[in-house]
């Protein structure tokens, strides 16, 4: 119980000391949500200073001292109000918010899960079958993949696969063609949307969970308690499930955990190579047009969802291994 | 034994370096081909115009800055000006006067009709200048810095001016105008999304979703029988490989390589690119040395434009002049006693000659003053702006090569915009130019437009002030004879060609993609009837002058 609360205050002060920071990062930017807009502008020619006035004052410009701001702030940030985009201006950033977030936990989400399970199967099967073929060629082809850069990957698979093999679309998550709704054609193209982008992430992130579950289940591996459940004459399915991997799961898990929380974020780059319209999108849409509010309210999602993440992982933690709780 | 199984690994992950390898490279020589969407019909014309997320949010408010690209080509605006000469041409309003320069009467189209069936009048017009003047914020093309007030006068609507303005026609002229019957009731238009369009203009909306929407042809339109495009699709996300490869009619972006990618994508496809602005540096006067305009000569002197140009713009657009005009959209308004056309050639010597008259002599391989001291200065640019930054780094090494050091300062856009603003740099790249000659001069020599530097202004970002540039644009103003101003406007040429309040290196290009295989009629060299953007109200001309490609043709 005292464990708990422990970390339940450490949550509640990083929580804190995030949404502080949330709220004066944007504000160190040079240059306003207004100059941003005007500044796209002016590459098409010179900006009249009509119209410059127009946008300042659609988009309005922080008004008030940095405290009562601050102080505004907060009690948005309580109620959940982040207020109205600027880049998309008159859209609140509720609805772009909601507009996103399904697109980006399907993809990321579900791709995150899936990299996690296979890598760490295949882990346990090179672990136990290591110098064999089994261990050899995922651990290479694995490690030899996540040291790609990861848009490196994308634009790859978006060249080869999308531009010039013509198998998959190579922008956007559904066919323009296609009516949004609750049917199989619509579930069908956006499937086939997926794919380049979840491929890209599957590719370059399987490797870690391959080799970081392979590495600690050969730690495993060599404890007493292995060789004494050998000594027994246990089958060997048995020892390099039961013993062994339930035991080397644990750091894989911890990373599971984090990973998951990040998923929010959103996959900033894979997301802009194929022009996919998730949080990660959103993201660098909001940085580039200084769009204060959306930034806010999406750094402070990714923020809250790895701190959930965090905090659930002590959490599991604690109950997993006894020692943690000292 | 540890050590041939290491081998055998490297040997592996060699093997398997080089086939992905092997694959990168041969990527090279593979020609993307430009691979049409059968499903759009030869009545339908694909656009990449509006671009830059691949959400469309449903905003067709005219007036707002992030509206969509399509609600200027649903709302027409009483004159259409080309931006590459300034030529006007009458749109909603059929023609206008200026008894004086005080006021202007625009006679108001009598056959055009709204898209839900109700006529346009007179009263539209008013009704709309009423909407910008009630909310500033969408006034967008400043209407309201330049009235005093607004009445109709049976087919005419009289707009009386706050001072003598007579250029202010066309920026009036500008406004896009909105029916009264439907945005009377709109409680709050600075932030009323508009989501069911009704315009006057050739297209009304199709249909629509959040990663692409259609427009189709108004029947009812005044011109429908110049118009022979059925549908217009604007898709949501438009990267350059899609420009090339997804069979646009109608594309328009700057793209490396033209003719080995747009050109070669298809037999059909097209590209025209003219001049519509110029990129100069832009010394903050204010800084010295840039006070002295032996200094300001010295460096114009020092530059290679030709060199600069083909840098930035791969060889696209031609150096510029030293007038401010932009060439050969405005020739007409020359000063024939400006030598070479106001062109500037490199001339070493004359530029040492220049900075001697400054102090600054050549010592080594370092212009240094008489402190000793060497010149050196920040040049401001925008990041991301690929082809400033060429520019910026072309300066950069030629004027090492007189001895001036330059160094590179690249915030994002934002910070470049709120840096020039605020005078918080000693030497920018920047734009100026405008089809209309007169705003040309205006934003860039008006010392209405000053302000210490520290404080924030919104043309005149080099900070030049005098008297005589003052006079002549005042004069202009009050002015309604096209030869006096003709006059106005050589004398002002004289002003930036000797004083030198920024220092023109290249025009910046406007980027015309076209593919004639369904459309046939696009603007040219030859016929620049309009200016060849995809984007904002120049279309509306366009669209006009698009001929189907017959099945006989093809």
């Amino acid at each position: 119980m005292k464990y708990l609360l422990q970390k339940l205050g450490l949550f509640v002060l990083t929580l804190w000391a995030a949404v502080t920071l949330n709220f004066f990062l944007p504000r160190l930017m040079p240059g306003s949500p207004a100059d941003a807009a005007i500044a796209k502008l002016s590459q098409n020619g010179p900006v009249s200073d009509a119209t410059r006035a127009a946008i300042e004052a659609q988009l309005g410009v922080p008004t008030g001292s940095i405290w009562d701001q601050y102080v505004t702030y907060l009690g948005q940030v309580a109620r959940l109000d982040f207020g109205v985009s600027y880049t998309f201006y008159p859209q609140s950033v509720a609805s772009m918010v909601s507009t996103a977030l399904p697109y980006t936990i399907g993809l990321v989400g579900i791709v995150t899960v899936l990299a996690f399970v296979i890598g760490t199967l295949i882990g346990v099967a090179a672990a136990w079958r290591r110098g064999t073929w089994l261990d050899t060629l995922p651990t290479l082809t694995g490690s030899f993949l996540s040291t790609f850069p990861y848009f490196w990957t994308a634009l790859l698979l978006l060249f080869f696969l999308g531009y010039v093999l013509h198998w998959f679309p190579t922008t956007g998550s559904y066919a323009a063609t296609t009516t949004p709704g609750f049917t199989g054609d619509f579930i069908a193209d956006i499937a086939r949307h997926a794919v380049l982008p979840a491929l890209t992430i599957l590719l370059t992130s399987l490797g870690g969970w391959i080799i970081g579950m392979r590495n600690a289940m050969i730690n495993t591996l060599g404890q007493d308690y292995v060789t004494f459940a050998e000594a027994n004459g246990l089958r060997g399915r048995t020892i390099a499930l039961r013993y062994a991997a339930r035991n080397a799961i644990l750091p894989n898990l911890t990373g599971f955990g984090l990973t998951l929380g990040g998923v929010v974020g959103g996959s900033i780059l894979v997301e802009q190579v194929f022009g996919y319209p998730g949080i990660g999108y959103l993201l660098f849409n909001a940085v580039i047009g200084q769009d204060y509010p959306l930034m806010q309210a999406l750094f402070l999602m990714i923020t809250v969802s790895v701190l959930i993440a965090n905090f659930l992982v002590d959490i599991l933690y604690g109950v997993l291994d006894p020692r943690t709780r000292r | 034994m540890a050590k041939t199984h290491m081998l055998r690994r490297w040997r592996r992950a060699a093997i398997v370096g080089l086939a992905a390898a092997a694959v990168v490279l041969s990527g090279c020589s593979i020609q993307i081909t430009s691979q049409p969407d059968p499903s759009i019909g030869d009545d339908t014309m694909l656009i990449n115009a509006d671009h830059g997320n691949p959400f469309f949010t449903r905003n067709f408010n005219p007036y707002l800055t992030n509206t969509r690209t399509a609600s200027r080509w649903i709302y027409e605006p009483l004159i259409l000006v080309n931006p590459l000469d300034g030529t006007l041409n009458p749109w909603l309003a059929t023609e206008w006067s200026q008894p004086d320069a005080r006021t202007i009467v625009m006679t108001i189209r009598d056959d055009v009709q709204w898209s839900d069936g109700e006529d346009l009048t007179p009263d539209d017009v008013a009704f709309t200048f009423q909407l910008l003047k009630d909310n500033p914020s969408l006034d967008i093309k400043g209407a309201w810095q330049h009235l005093a007030s607004v009445e109709t006068d049976g087919d005419d609507v009289i707009l009386h001016l706050q001072s003598e303005d007579a250029p202010s026609l066309s920026i009036l002229g500008l406004t896009m105008i909105v029916p009264e019957h439907l945005w009377a009731d709109v409680k709050d238009p600075g932030t009323f999304r508009n989501e069911k369009p009704v315009g006057t203009g050739p297209f009304v909306l199709g249909n629509y979703n959040d990663q692409q929407y259609s427009m189709d042809k108004n029947p009812d339109y005044w011109q429908a029988d110049s118009i022979e495009i059925e549908h217009i699709i604007l898709p949501a996300t438009n990267s350059q490989l899609d420009t090339v490869s997804r069979g646009y009619d109608w594309a328009y972006a700057f793209i490396s390589d033209v003719e080995g990618t747009w050109g070669a994508a298809s037999e059909h496809n097209a590209w025209w690119f003219p001049p519509g602005g110029v990129i100069a540096l832009m010394p903050n006067l204010e800084v010295a040395p840039f006070d002295d305009v032996n200094v300001r000569r010295g460096i114009a002197l020092a530059l290679d434009r030709e060199e600069i140009a083909e840098t930035a713009s791969e060889g696209y657009m031609q150096p510029a002049g030293q007038t401010g005009l932009i060439l050969p959209n405005q020739e007409e308004y020359l000063d024939p006693s400006i030598p070479d056309e106001g062109m500037i050639t490199q001339d070493a010597d004359a530029a040492l000659a220049a900075f001697a008259e400054a102090g600054y002599t050549l010592d080594g391989d370092r212009l240094v003053g008489e402190d000793g001291e060497q010149l050196e200065f920040a040049l401001t640019t925008a990041n991301g702006f690929t082809d400033w930054t060429r520019a910026a780094q072309t300066v950069q090494s030629q004027l090492a090569k007189v001895g001036v050091k330059v160094t590179l300062k690249l915030p994002q856009p934002a910070g470049y915009q709120s840096a020039i603003s605020n005078g918080d740099f000693e030497m920018a790249i920047g734009g100026m130019g405008n089809g209309d000659v007169y705003q040309a001069y205006n934003n860039l020599l008006s010392s209405e437009f000053y302000v210490p530097s520290g404080e924030a202004t919104a043309n005149n970002f080099e900070r030049y002030r005098s008297d005589e540039a003052d006079a002549l644009l005042a004069e202009y103003r009050e002015t309604v004879d096209p030869a006096r101003q003709g006059e106005i406007v050589q004398e002002l040429q004289g002003i930036v060609y000797d004083d030198l309040p920024v220092i023109g290196l290249y025009y910046g290009g406007i980027w015309g993609l076209f593919n004639d295989a369904k459309f046939t009629g696009w603007p040219t060299a030859d016929d620049p009837y309009m200016i060849p953007q995809n984007y904002d109200s120049a279309p509306l001309m366009i669209f006009t002058k698009l001929e189907r490609v017959k099945g006989d043709d093809r």
